[in-house]
């Protein structure tokens, strides 16, 4: 508008504007009530889509970024970690992350957290993406439960998450072997399932080792499956050649489980969720014929028992009744003696028919008696002469000293005989011992003396001379006995009668039980000893002819 | 400063429409008066200049508060998600030394919108309070204002450019985030504030007591 000064004050050729009423206020004021209102529902919907706040403990915060790394479930992003602190003790790390709106129902007690890196492992290359994202936090959403704002991440991704339908199922094994987790389970060679959780436990004698089955596949674990280490391969060379077997290839490189159920059993009931079995080593294991019906037995053995280990059988002139559980080192206090209990364990149904081993109670200990009556033993016996190892053989020997069923602690301990090949060595041994305190040099030395004398003596003039005159000596001899004969014969003859006659009147003097009677009596039992010492002192002389020489 | 006689003095004012010079006999304000040539209305002033711009002006800090607190862009490398609001932006330019872009971008999208906003908001209370001081001067911020305003959209050009252009797919992807519709929203508002405002208000004052 411009301003024209000249222009006159007011004119009639100047048109004259219309007047109305105005409105008292201004519309433009609805602009700033609409941006409070934008403004006021932005601020609405950030208070109110607010997720929770938890904090998750984490080893270490390897990859993570505070603002940048999210949580995610099924890639379906959850919240972002919002700070990375570390735990006052340094100990671990802890995460702190802000969750979308909505994820409280999710946030239970059995809720886990786990970092998501790129993972070779178990047969399969996993997150992969993280390698240029960065890692993330997974999680696994649990519905049920107590409310929860802080967790402890996992270490190891899970394999199965909660939701997923199926079960889990415990296996008990002395070793892991080449199992992971995520190793696949197998049901004649279809992959049902796969480890998830493996850990020692509390006492550190087994391995616990959890599995899941998926749901379409959970009817098949009954309670008489058995389950084995289907991971390597198996070879075996038999009478009817080569055998190799193998579960896949995967399960080759990762190891895996393999179950099944015993056709020639019935079918058990369906194991229940959570059910613990044993894993064997392998399917032969699995599937050898098992026996619950166990009795321990101790037995002392004064042999050595090296070469006899935990497991080594217990046979019965061949057949395996049992196993060796344990050997040990017993120090007896009261006596001052070392001893080597050896725990067996006998499987009583190998014996008796499970149905009748309950009805026999009591009556069983007695059947024992009378068997160790009878003579049955325990022996060592070698297994493997090429390597030594022992084996328990029971057996009957009818000439072993009586023994009888003793309890020590809670065992009862059944009567052992030595080996066949120690009772040998014992007696070598005595021998030996015996051969060993012989003076043989001095006997040597003596006998050497003896000899030369010896050869002096036949070699001498005066031995010539004293057989000479022992020559005339028995010529001398013979003409006395001659003239013996003639003359004093007769007489004596004479003599003899005379002295019948005496005697005669003697018995009739003495009568019986005469003082004399007895005495001859005692005289022959004199002789008779005397007799006998004489034959075991020939005996002896036939058996140790040195004793001549040396002396008993 | 020498009297001169205004057209609003001699009752006289023309139509913005048709640029017809009307006599308008009443300056009452509660009264509207209308082109009798047009029908447009007549003002002898910009209508309600004051509190047009007032609203406006609020409208634009009001709005100035999620454009910083929202997300302008973000940006999606190779699986990696960053978003950044304008402050972060600024302040990630400089971490990466490229401070003279991020001096840019921080004066374009920080200094200018405040700037603008502050300076009509002294405007006003200078006029509200028939202020007489440096009526040249305040004149001046107003024509810079005006003319500095449209600047403040770099920002968004700059958003809306890259938005377009890389879209590599998995590789790389930009969109722009709410904050920079806020952003926009701050700077239209702030220059329609400054288009509502009437600087003669300024003059005027001087003329009410000579």
């Amino acid at each position: 508008m411009t301003l024209k000064p000249e222009l006159p004050m007011s004119g009639e050729h100047i048109p004259r504007a219309t007047i109305q009423q105005k409105s008292r206020i201004s519309i433009v004021w609805l602009i700033p009530v609409v941006a409070v209102i934008i403004g006021a529902f932005l601020a609405y919907k950030a208070i109110s889509e607010q997720g929770p706040t938890i904090t998750i403990t984490f080893k270490s915060a390897e990859g993570l970024q505070a603002g940048k790394t999210k949580i995610k479930y099924k890639d379906v992003e959850m919240g972002t970690v919002t700070s990375i602190e570390l735990a006052p003790d340094l100990s671990h790390v802890l995460v702190t992350a802000s969750l979308v709106h909505g994820t409280e129902r999710f946030l239970k007690e059995k809720t886990r957290f786990w970092m998501v890196t790129a993972r070779v492992a178990a047969g399969e290359v996993s997150g992969l993406g993280t390698l240029l994202s960065g890692a993330y936090i997974g999680m696994d959403p649990v519905l049920e439960g107590d409310r929860s704002r802080e967790f402890t991440g996992l270490e190891i991704p899970p394999a199965i998450t909660t939701n997923e339908p199926g079960g889990q199922y415990l296996l008990r094994s002395t070793s892991l072997g080449s199992l992971d987790i995520g190793s696949p389970v197998y049901y004649r060679k279809f992959r049902v399932g796969q480890v998830v959780s493996q850990e020692l436990d509390s006492d550190g004698n087994e391995v616990n080792i959890k599995i899941f089955v998926h749901a379409a596949f959970q009817h098949l674990i009954r309670q008489n499956t058995r389950f084995w280490n289907a991971g390597g391969i198996d070879v075996k060379v038999g009478t009817d050649g080569l055998q190799v077997n193998t579960e896949s290839l995967v399960s080759l490189l990762i190891g895996g489980i393999a179950f099944d159920t015993p056709s020639n059993l019935e079918a058990g009931t369906v194991a229940q969720e959570g059910q613990s079995f044993p894993l064997f080593a392998s399917k032969d294991k699995a599937f050898e014929k098992t026996y619950v019906e166990v009795g321990y037995w101790l037995l002392y053995f004064n042999d050595s028992v090296r070469g006899l280990k935990p497991g080594a059988p217990v046979e019965f002139r061949g057949i395996q009744m049992g196993k060796v559980v344990d050997v040990k080192l017993e120090m007896d206090l009261d006596n001052a003696d070392i001893r080597i209990p050896v725990l067996i364990e006998i499987e009583r149904e190998r014996l008796v028919p499970q149905e009748q081993l309950a009805s026999l109670g009591e009556r069983g200990t007695d059947i024992t008696k009378v068997l160790v009556q009878k003579g049955l033993r325990a022996q060592l016996q070698s297994a493997n002469l090429l390597t030594g190892q022992l084996k328990v053989e029971l057996d009957f020997f009818p000439n072993a000293p009586a023994a009888e069923i003793s309890t020590h602690g809670s065992y009862r301990v059944f009567p052992t005989v030595p080996a066949p090949l120690d009772e040998i060595t014992t007696s070598i041994t005595q021998v030996l011992q015996k051969l060993e305190k012989l003076p043989l040099e001095q006997i040597g030395k003596d006998l050497q003396a003896t000899i030369q004398n010896a050869e002096k003596l036949t070699g001498s003039p005066e031995l010539l001379e004293s057989i000479r005159s022992l020559k005339v000596a028995l010529a001398e001899l013979e003409q006395t006995t001659i003239s013996l004969n003639q003359n004093v014969t007769p007489s004596l003859q004479d003599t003899l009668l005379q002295s019948q006659k005496t005697l005669k009147a003697a018995e009739t003097v003495f009568q019986n039980a005469s003082p004399l009677e007895q005495q001859l009596g005692e005289l022959l039992k004199e002789m008779q000893a005397a007799s006998r010492s004489i034959r075991g002192f020939a005996d002896y002389l036939e058996r140790h002819p040195e004793a001549l020489l040396k002396g008993k | 400063m020498k009297h001169t006689i205004t057209a609003a003095q001699a009752s006289l004012l023309n139509c913005h429409s048709c640029d017809l010079l009307c006599n308008a006999p009443t300056a009452d304000n509660h009264l509207l008066a209308t082109c009798p040539r047009c029908g447009a209305t007549l003002h002898t002033r910009k209508p309600n200049s004051i509190a047009r711009t007032w609203a406006l002006v609020i409208t634009a800090y009001i709005l100035y508060i999620p454009a910083n607190l929202l997300p302008v862009m973000t940006v999606t490398s190779v699986g990696k998600v960053q978003s950044d609001t304008i402050i972060s932006g600024v302040i990630y330019l400089l971490l990466s030394g490229m401070w003279p872009l991020a001096m840019l971008v921080f004066f374009a999208s920080v200094v200018v919108p405040l700037a603008k906003l502050f300076i009509l908001s002294y405007l006003l209370f200078s006029v509200q309070r028939k202020s007489r001081w440096r009526p040249r001067d305040r004149t001046r911020l107003y024509r810079i204002t005006e003319a500095v305003g449209r600047w403040s959209m770099v920002d968004i050009y700059v958003v809306t450019i890259l938005v377009a252009l890389v879209k590599l797919g998995a590789l790389a992807t930009i969109e722009a985030g709410s904050g920079a519709v806020f952003f926009a929203a701050v700077v239209v508002v702030t220059m329609f504030a400054a288009m509502a405002f009437d600087p003669r208000l300024i003059w005027d004052r001087l003329e009410d007591q000579p």
